[in-house]
Formats: C-alpha cells, sequence, structure tokens
C-alpha cells in the first residue's frame, strides 16, 4: 500500500467517524472491493455516553437509545452502582472478566502447576488462566497489577463472555 | 431427534424456534449479547449463555463464541433463524468441523445461490425462468434490436461496469432502442471508463412472488405454493400474504413443480425460498433464500405445517413427513410486520415498552419477543413482532387483520401499526392490486398531502 493510498484510507475512516457522530449511530461498516487483492473493510463502533437529558428534540434517537446502552454495559461503570448487591462478584472493582465465551482451564496443561493461587502477587500481563474457544487457547492476561484475592471458576468449567474469573486488589 | 439444540438468533424467530424445539421434547440453548440478557428468547429457553458484547458482529455473528457455546453446552445442532449467520457457508463448514449440525443446508448450496451469477446459471440449468438479458456484452446497435426483438420489449440497456442506476437507460419501444443504447453507453464510459452494456428484459410492474420449497437432501423435495410480498419500502417487505391474489391454481402448479423439481435435481436440504418477479403470467427468477423466511408463517397457516419442526426433523435425518399430494391450500393469510420505527420516515425507534397487549381470538397468530417492561436496544433489527391472521378467503383475512390490529397495543415505542391501519383503507389492498412499486409511490402521495 502507497503512502497516498494510506492518507486517503485515514480520510475516509475520520469521515466515518463524523457520519457517526452526526447520525447518532452506534456502528458503520464498509466494504469496498476495488479489485481481486485490493479490499478496504472498515468498522467503526462507537459506545452510547450516558445523556443526562435530552438535550433537544432533534435527537429522539439518542435520547431513548441511551439509558438502554447505558444499562446493557454495566461492567463498562467504574464504580459499582449503590443499589446494586457488594458481594456479586461482577460489579467488584477488581473483578476479570471473561472476554469469550468457552471452558476455563487454569494451568497450561493437566499436571503442571496452576498459574495463580489465592494469595499470588500478580503482574500485569501475566497469565492467569486459559479460556479455550473453538480449540483455541486463549491465554487471559492479568489486566492490572496486584493480589489476587479470589478465584471464582474452576478448572474445567464453563464460562460466558462477561463471567467474573477472579479479583485482583 | 436432538436431545439439544442451540439457537443461534434472537428476537421473534429465536421464541419460534424454541417453541418448535419444546414441542418436539428437545432441550433449547439461547444465546446472547450483553444487552439481551432480559430478552424473551433468554427466559423461554432451558439454557443461555451470553456470548458477547452487543455490536452483532461480536456475539450473533461472532463463529468462534456461538460454537464454544455449543461445545459448554452439549448441543448436537444449531438453528440460524434468519439473518445473521443463517446463509454463511463459512459458518456452516466450522459447524461441520466440528460434528454439530446446521439446521439448513449444505455449505454447498448455501454458496452457490449465495453467489447471484452462479445462482442464476444454475437456475437456467435447472428450467427455472429468468429475466431474459442479452448473454453478455452487446457491442453494436445491430445486435442490440436483434437481441431486443427477440424478448421483446420494453427493455433495459445497463452498463456491464454499473451499479447505483447510473449507466441504466430504457427503452419502451423499438423507436427508444437507438437513443437508449447510445447514451447507456455514453453515461457508462463516463462514469466507469468503459462502454459495453448489456440489455434485459424490462418489467413494469412486477410482483415479487416467492415459492417455498422443502427438500430432504436425499433428492425428493415439494413446494408449498407461494407468498406475495410485493409491499415494500426500500426492498423492506412490510406485508405478505399467501396465495397471491394474483396466482391461479394452474400457475402454482407450474412454478411450483418446477421450483420443487430444480430442488431435488440438487440434492437440497430442509427450507427455501425462490423468488421471482412475476408480470402477465411469467415469472422471472431473483434470488434463492436458503434458509427460513420471516414471513414464513403465513405459509404454515394455509397450509396447516409447521416449516421449523420438518427443519429439526430432516436436519436429524429423519424422513421429510411432507408429501406433494397431501399439501392443499384451506383458506388465506397475512402477515404485516410490526417495526419500531417513527412514522413517516420510518425512523428506528428504540426504547421501553411500557404496555404490551397481544391480539388473540380465532385465526390470530402473534409472533413477538415483547413484554411489558421490556427495553427494545438499538443494536438490532427493528422488526418487533409479526401479526399473522387467517381466513376462509382473502376478505375475511382482511377483515381479521383489522379486528386484530384493532386489538393490539404496543405503547412507549413508535411502532408501524399506523400504517397497516391506512393500508387496509386503501382500494387497492383491499383488492389486491398492487405491484413492487405501489408502497413506495403511495407513501410518496402520503408525504405530498
Amino acid at each position: 500500500m502507497t503512502k497516498k493510498d494510506q492518507d486517503t484510507d485515514v480520510k475516509f475512516i475520520q469521515a466515518l467517524a463524523e457520519v457517526l457522530t452526526n447520525s447518532d449511530l452506534a456502528e458503520v461498516r464498509v466494504k469496498r472491493e476495488y479489485g481481486a487483492d485490493s479490499t478496504l473493510d472498515v468498522r467503526v463502533t462507537r459506545a452510547f455516553a450516558p445523556v443526562a437529558a435530552a438535550t433537544s428534540a432533534a435527537a429522539p434517537v439518542m435520547a431513548t437509545a441511551a439509558p438502554v446502552a447505558a444499562a446493557a454495559a454495566p461492567a463498562a461503570a467504574a464504580a459499582p452502582a449503590p443499589t446494586e448487591t457488594s458481594d456479586d462478584p461482577a460489579s467488584h472493582p477488581g473483578a476479570v472478566t471473561s472476554p469469550m465465551v468457552g471452558t476455563v482451564y487454569m494451568q497450561a496443561e493437566p499436571g503442571t502447576p496452576p498459574f495463580i493461587s489465592v494469595g499470588d502477587t500478580v503482574s500485569e500481563g501475566q497469565t492467569i488462566l486459559i479460556v479455550e474457544a473453538m480449540k483455541t487457547m486463549n491465554q487471559i492476561p492479568a489486566p492490572k497489577s496486584g493480589k489476587v484475592a479470589r478465584i471464582l471458576v474452576d478448572d474445567g468449567a464453563p464460562v460466558e463472555f462477561g463471567s467474573p474469573l477472579i479479583i485482583i486488589e | 431427534m436432538f436431545s439439544k439444540v442451540l439457537i443461534a438468533n434472537r428476537g421473534e424467530i429465536a421464541l419460534r424456534v424454541i417453541r418448535a424445539c419444546k414441542e418436539l421434547g428437545v432441550a433449547t440453548v439461547a444465546v446472547h449479547s450483553t444487552a439481551d440478557s432480559d430478552a424473551m428468547h433468554v427466559r423461554m429457553a432451558d439454557e443461555s449463555v451470553c456470548i458477547g458484547p452487543p455490536s452483532g458482529t461480536d456475539s450473533y455473528l461472532n463463529v468462534a463464541a456461538i460454537i464454544a457455546a455449543c461445545e459448554i453446552t452439549g448441543a448436537e445442532a444449531v438453528h440460524p433463524g434468519y439473518g445473521f449467520l443463517s446463509e454463511n457457508a463459512a459458518f456452516v463448514q466450522v459447524l461441520e468441523d466440528h460434528d454439530i449440525t446446521f439446521t439448513g443446508p449444505s455449505a454447498e448450496h448455501i454458496r452457490m445461490m449465495g453467489d447471484k451469477i452462479t445462482a442464476k446459471e444454475t437456475m437456467i440449468k435447472l428450467g427455472v425462468p429468468c429475466v431474459p438479458g442479452s448473454d453478455g456484452g452487446v457491442p453494436t446497435i445491430e445486435e442490440a434490436h436483434r437481441v431486443s426483438d427477440e424478448m421483446g420489449f420494453p427493455v433495459i440497456v445497463k452498463a456491464t461496469a454499473g451499479g447505483g442506476g447510473r449507466g441504466m437507460k430504457l427503452a419502451l419501444t423499438k423507436a427508444d432502442l437507438d437513443e437508449a443504447f447510445s447514451s447507456a453507453r455514453l453515461e457508462s464510459k463516463t462514469a466507469f471508463g468503459n462502454d459495453e452494456v448489456y440489455i434485459e428484459k424490462y418489467l413494469q410492474k412486477p410482483r415479487h412472488i416467492e415459492v417455498q420449497i422443502f427438500g430432504d437432501g436425499k433428492g425428493r423435495a415439494v413446494h408449498l405454493g407461494e407468498r406475495d410480498c410485493s409491499l415494500q419500502r426500500r426492498h423492506q417487505k412490510v406485508f405478505e400474504e399467501a396465495p397471491g391474489p394474483s396466482i391461479t391454481p394452474e400457475l402454482r402448479e407450474k412454478i411450483g413443480s418446477t421450483c420443487a423439481k430444480a430442488c431435488a435435481d440438487i440434492g437440497y436440504s430442509g427450507a427455501g425460498t425462490i423468488e421471482f418477479l412475476y408480470e402477465d403470467g411469467e415469472f422471472f427468477f431473483i434470488e434463492m433464500n436458503t434458509r427460513l423466511q420471516v414471513e414464513h408463517p403465513v405459509t404454515e397457516t394455509i397450509f396447516r405445517v409447521d416449516l421449523v419442526k420438518q427443519q429439526l426433523r430432516v436436519a436429524a435425518g429423519e424422513e421429510m413427513t411432507f408429501k406433494q399430494e397431501e399439501l392443499e391450500i384451506k383458506g388465506h393469510s397475512i402477515e404485516v410486520r410490526i417495526n419500531a420505527e417513527k412514522l413517516p420516515n420510518f425512523t428506528p425507534c428504540p426504547g421501553k415498552i411500557t404496555t404490551y397487549h397481544a391480539p388473540g381470538g380465532l385465526g390470530v397468530r402473534m409472533d413477538s419477543a415483547l413484554y411489558d417492561g421490556y427495553s427494545i436496544p438499538p443494536y438490532y433489527d427493528s422488526l418487533i413482532g409479526k401479526l399473522i391472521v387467517s381466513g376462509t378467503s382473502r376478505p375475511a383475512a382482511l377483515a381479521r387483520l383489522h379486528r386484530a390490529l384493532g386489538e393490539l397495543v404496543i405503547d412507549g415505542v413508535e411502532t408501524t401499526i399506523p400504517l397497516f391501519h391506512a393500508l387496509l383503507d386503501e382500494e387497492d389492498v383491499q383488492t389486491g392490486d398492487y405491484d413492487i412499486h405501489w408502497l413506495e409511490k403511495w407513501l410518496d402521495k402520503q408525504a405530498e398531502a
């Protein structure tokens, strides 16, 4: 790809991002086939920011959409809402949640020691466990350094997207 | 039969499949995004798995997540519903590699019909009628006259490199052809740098007629008549009915048996729909959908069959119980699509449902995943319900639709319900005299008024 193509693409993506914001959309995807081995596939997404109040009648979709989006993504909130029960591990600020659906493995292979135990100190980026999906072993890194306070899953357990795995304090 | 099926979809179609599974004694697994944790399909399934964040690309279209969900729940088969992964040959291939059954046709058939050119070539070989056209580019005006005379006017001259309506010129009569041919070439040269054009027969007021077929994958196939889905806005169907008001029993038998034979010949498995443009007693192939259609309930109603159960049976390797000689039409059925959209511009309108009341009574079916207090997420399709009515005749079905629409209450969001009240007042809708352009013209007229 030439420098000129890259510049054009960057401009194009910037234009898409503008379309996204101006039209209150959550996602824009464009596929273009310029030739046999020259394609462009861009997906621009954004999270809905909670809106305190509808500012004008011009954005009715946004006004109704925002609370839904905000309610649907409680994990995105930094601190748990006061009404939520504090013993829900998913809402714990140190909770590490599964980035995918799959099966948890606590060690690299059967018979070897587990990656982590309660009380261990982990550093950011260190593998804490594996989630297997479609025969692929996905190493899950610690998102931050700290002490392993709780391990919430068992070896071989199925996990969903967003399931709390461990708590790092 | 399978012991457990995963439904790789959401909304009313996920419920539709769960209902069929329950009646067959099959355990169900719902998959959902984080935005759909409170959705009805999650509540109604025996198990559920969260497969990703709200965006469809990362959840309902995420092949790895759906395979992993099958593995952790032990589902033996996947039903894809419509949309999402229902016509994705690569997904079907991956399922096969993981020994999970796909409820639908083979990856090969999905691929074949997914490519417009291959699909058309295949259909021509199978004897299914297609829009007559020149075989490739037409280099000279003499050749243009020869092919146009052969197929009959009106014809449309199109740029081979074209798209988006540019390089397209209509010749209503033979006298218009010279002008149309030269201006299409000139426009094509200017717009696309290539002046090659081809010619196709032009249909002025076609109807959208589609034939429901079902194959057992072993060389036997049946047809279940047609649906008329001509009332469309921007290629989105809004009102569908069966049987088609313009289709005689003779025409139905002719096109139906042609389609059934084509599917039998290629060994097609499961439900499929062959779509046509229809004008003056002639059918012209558009495309084939290798899946269950949104509007399948009207066919189920007039034939008194369950297409989803039959799909699951055939996918599980059991015999297809449909027999052509036993498939007989009784009465008339109409479906209207209720979308969370604000009229007159059909702007998507997600939000919280404050009150939902489904219509009832004889001959009324409401397929919807709504409930009181449900929040329609902004990430997906705006279809929130399908109202399907039946009657002994077309007028009886229309009267019932009018009655049922009056009972339906969806408060909290704007919906397309008022559109159907207005359409039922139109004489053309009452008599069934409409084509694929009718609704857009009518909407334009309403906008001006």
